[in-house]
C-alpha cells in the first residue's frame, strides 16, 4: 500500500494527491492557508475511501457549501466516492466548541439538581408510606418469598465479613488501649473500654458501612439494571407495584438483618479484644468474662443495636430510590451506584453524630 | 481474486453440544452474501468465529488471506480495522452521544483531531440517511430503526472493506426494514463493500442478496441464488420458502 502524498502546484493552483487516501492520511496534507485551490488532481491516487475524500475536500474547500474545485484525472470509482461525499458534506460543517460553564453557572446547576434530588427522595418516601399503608390492609400482598431471598443475601452473605472486620478491630482497639492502660497498671479497665467502644460505636457504624457498600450498592445496581431492561415497567404493567414487589422486601430485610449483624459484630469484636487481653495484658478469658459481666449494662447493648435499624432505613431508602431513578443507560447505573454508597456513608456519619449528641444530652 | 472470507473445515462444540462439524465456505470481494438456517444452527456462532470473538476447536478461518485463529493481538487489531460489525441490537454505547458513538473508532485508530473525527462521524450519519440533528442525541432517545442506522454508521466509520451484519432488519417494521435493505445495497455498491449478513428476513434475500448460504446440521447445506436454493430438497428449506409463498397469497387475497 503506497503512502498518501499531496503537494500544491502553484503554477496551476492545483492540489496534487497521490497514494492511498484514508482516515489516517491527514498528516500528508500541505498547508494551504492563503492559497486558492482551483483544481484537485488525483491521477496518482491508488485508493480513496470516504474519510480520505472528505479530508481532501475539506482541505481545499473548508466551508462545506463552497462550490467544488475542478476534479481532475481521478479514477471513475474515486470520482464516485468524491461526489458521494460532496453531496453529504453540508452535514459536516465545523461546530463551535461546546461552551464552558462558569463557576457560578456550575454552582447554580448543581444546586438545582441537588434540589430536584431532594424533592425526588421526599416523593419516594411519600409513595413508600402510602404503599406500606395500603399493604397493611392487604397482608396477602406481602412478598415473603422475595423477602426471604433478600434476607439470605443481606444477612447470611454478610456474616463472614462482619466477623472478620469486627474481630480485627477488637484486636486493634484492645492493643492500643492496653498499651496505655499498662503504664498505669490499669489493665483490667481495658475490658470496660473495649466493651463500650465496640458495642456503642464501632460495631453499629462499621456494620452500617459494610452493608452500605455491599448491599446498598448491589440493590442500586440491580434495580437500575432492571430499569434498563424494562423489567420495572413490566412489573407495573402486570398491575403490581414495584414498591411492594422490590423495595419493601429489601427494606424490611435490611431493617431486620442490620441489628442481627451488629450483634454478631459485637461478639466478634469482644472476642478479638479478649484474645489480645489474654496474650498481652495477662487477663485470662474467665477474668475478662467476669469483668465484662460486672460492667456491661443493657442500655449499652441496646443503644448500639437500636442505631442499626435507623441506619438500615436510610441505606435501603437511598439504595432503592437511586436504583429506580436510573435512566436507561449503562453510565447512569454506575453513577447511581456510586452515589448510593456516598450518600449512605454521609447519612451514617451524620446520623451517628446526631445519636451521640442526643444520648449525651439525655444522659443515656 | 482471492476470497475475502475463507472458512475451512471449522468445528466447534459449545457446552458439549456440537454446533459446527467441518463447515467450509468462502466469500469473494464485492459479494453481498446472506447466511440463513433454522434457529440453533449456529449462524451467530459462525459470525462470532469469523470476527474473532469465538475460537473454533478445529479448522482455519482467513479474512483477506490472513488467519483469524492464531494471529497475534497486533495482527488481529490491524485486521479489525478492515471490517465493520453491526450487532443485532446495535450495541451502541449508551453513555455517549450518537456523534461520539460513530467517532469512537476514529478517536481510537487515527491521529485525527477530535473535531475532525466528529465531522467525519457526521458525514457517516448523513451517508446512512439520518438528519444532522441526530448527532447530539443519546442512543436511548432513538427509535429502533434509527439505532440500527447509527450502528451501521459506526461500523462504517473507518471505511472498512468488509461489513458483517447480524440480523440487520430484525425488530424493524416492514417499511423501515425495506429502507434499511436498500441503504445497505446503496452503500455496498457505492463504497464497493463486501457484505456478509445473517438474516431470517426473506424480503432481504429477495431484494439485495447476490448469494445465499444455508446452514444445516453444522455444515453448509447449499449455496447459490434464491432460485437455485429452491431446487434443494430439504424440509426446513421447503418450509422456509413456503412461508413466503403463503404470505404472498394472503396478500393477494386481501
Amino acid at each position: 500500500m503506497t503512502e498518501a502524498r499531496a503537494h500544491f502546484d502553484d503554477a496551476q493552483g492545483a492540489l496534487v494527491a497521490s497514494g492511498a487516501w484514508r482516515a489516517d492520511s491527514a498528516a500528508a496534507l500541505p498547508n494551504l492557508a492563503g492559497k486558492s485551490v482551483r483544481i484537485l488532481d488525483g491521477a496518482g491516487v491508488t485508493e480513496l475511501d470516504t474519510n480520505g475524500a472528505w479530508l481532501l475536500l475539506a482541505a481545499v474547500r473548508p466551508q462545506p457549501d463552497d462550490p467544488l474545485p475542478e476534479l481532475r484525472t481521478f479514477q471513475p470509482r474515486h470520482l464516485d466516492i468524491l461526489n458521494l461525499v460532496a453531496r453529504h458534506r453540508a452535514a459536516t460543517a465545523a461546530e463551535p466548541a461546546p461552551r464552558r460553564l462558569g463557576l457560578l453557572e456550575l454552582m447554580g446547576r448543581k444546586t438545582l439538581s441537588t434540589g430536584a434530588h431532594i424533592v425526588g427522595l421526599l416523593d419516594f418516601v411519600g409513595r413508600l408510606f402510602v404503599e406500606v399503608g395500603r399493604l397493611l390492609g392487604h397482608p396477602r400482598e406481602w412478598r415473603w418469598r422475595e423477602f426471604g431471598a433478600q434476607m439470605g443475601a443481606v444477612f447470611a452473605g454478610a456474616i463472614p465479613i462482619v466477623i472478620g472486620m469486627l474481630f480485627l478491630l477488637g484486636v486493634v482497639f484492645a492493643y492500643l488501649l492496653g498499651d496505655q492502660a499498662q503504664q498505669y497498671g490499669a489493665n483490667i479497665f481495658v475490658v470496660d473500654g473495649i466493651m463500650l467502644a465496640v458495642l456503642r460505636e464501632v460495631s453499629p457504624v462499621i456494620v452500617a458501612v459494610l452493608v452500605a457498600g455491599r448491599t446498598g450498592a448491589a440493590i442500586t445496581a440491580q434495580l437500575g439494571t432492571m430499569k434498563v431492561t424494562e423489567e420495572i415497567d413490566a412489573i407495573t404493567t402486570l398491575g403490581l407495584s414495584p414498591l411492594a414487589v422490590l423495595v419493601i422486601p429489601r427494606m424490611i430485610a435490611l431493617i431486620l438483618a442490620m441489628p442481627l449483624l451488629v450483634f454478631i459484630g459485637d461478639l466478634a469484636g469482644l472476642a478479638g479484644g479478649m484474645l489480645v487481653a489474654q496474650q498481652q495484658l495477662d487477663i485470662s478469658a474467665s477474668m475478662f468474662m467476669d469483668r465484662l459481666g460486672d460492667v456491661i449494662r443493657l442500655k449499652t447493648l441496646v443503644v448500639g443495636l437500636g442505631k442499626a435499624p435507623v441506619f438500615a432505613v436510610f441505606i435501603a431508602m437511598i439504595a432503592c430510590r437511586m436504583g429506580l431513578a436510573a435512566t436507561r443507560d449503562a453510565r447512569s447505573v454506575g453513577a447511581n451506584t456510586t452515589s448510593t454508597v456516598v450518600q449512605s456513608l454521609v447519612a451514617i456519619i451524620i446520623l451517628n453524630a446526631i445519636f451521640a449528641v442526643t444520648f449525651v444530652r439525655l444522659g443515656i | 481474486m482471492a476470497a475475502v472470507i475463507d472458512v475451512r473445515d471449522v468445528s466447534i462444540a459449545l457446552g458439549g453440544h456440537p454446533v459446527h462439524r467441518g463447515l467450509s465456505l468462502s466469500v469473494e470481494r464485492g459479494e453481498v452474501v446472506a447466511l440463513i438456517g433454522g434457529s440453533g444452527t449456529g449462524k451467530s456462532v459462525l459470525l462470532r468465529e469469523i470476527i474473532g470473538l469465538l475460537r473454533p476447536q478445529a479448522g482455519r478461518i482467513e479474512l483477506f488471506g490472513q488467519p483469524v485463529v492464531g494471529s497475534t493481538a497486533k495482527q488481529m487489531n490491524a485486521l479489525r480495522r478492515r471490517f465493520g460489525v453491526l450487532f443485532q441490537d446495535g450495541a451502541l454505547f449508551s453513555s455517549l452521544s450518537v456523534e461520539d458513538n460513530i467517532a469512537t473508532p476514529l478517536f481510537e485508530h487515527t491521529d485525527l483531531r477530535r473535531d475532525t473525527c466528529r465531522r467525519l462521524a457526521r458525514l457517516k450519519l448523513a451517508l446512512v440517511g439520518l438528519p444532522p440533528d441526530t448527532a447530539h442525541k443519546r442512543p436511548s432517545d432513538l427509535s429502533g430503526g434509527m439505532r440500527k442506522r447509527v450502528a451501521l454508521a459506526r461500523a462504517l466509520a473507518l471505511d472498512p472493506e468488509l461489513l458483517f451484519l447480524d440480523e440487520p432488519t430484525s425488530g424493524l417494521d416492514p417499511i423501515s426494514a425495506r429502507a434499511f435493505d436498500s441503504l445497505i445495497k446503496l452503500l455496498a455498491d457505492s463504497l464497493n463493500l463486501t457484505v456478509f449478513l445473517v438474516t431470517h428476513d426473506l424480503d432481504t434475500l429477495y431484494s439485495i442478496i447476490d448469494r445465499v448460504i444455508v446452514l444445516s446440521n453444522g455444515r453448509v447445506l447449499g449455496s447459490g441464488t434464491v432460485a437455485e436454493l429452491k431446487h434443494i430438497d430439504d424440509p426446513w428449506l421447503n418450509d422456509y420458502f413456503a412461508a413466503r409463498a403463503q404470505d404472498g397469497e394472503t396478500l393477494h387475497g386481501n
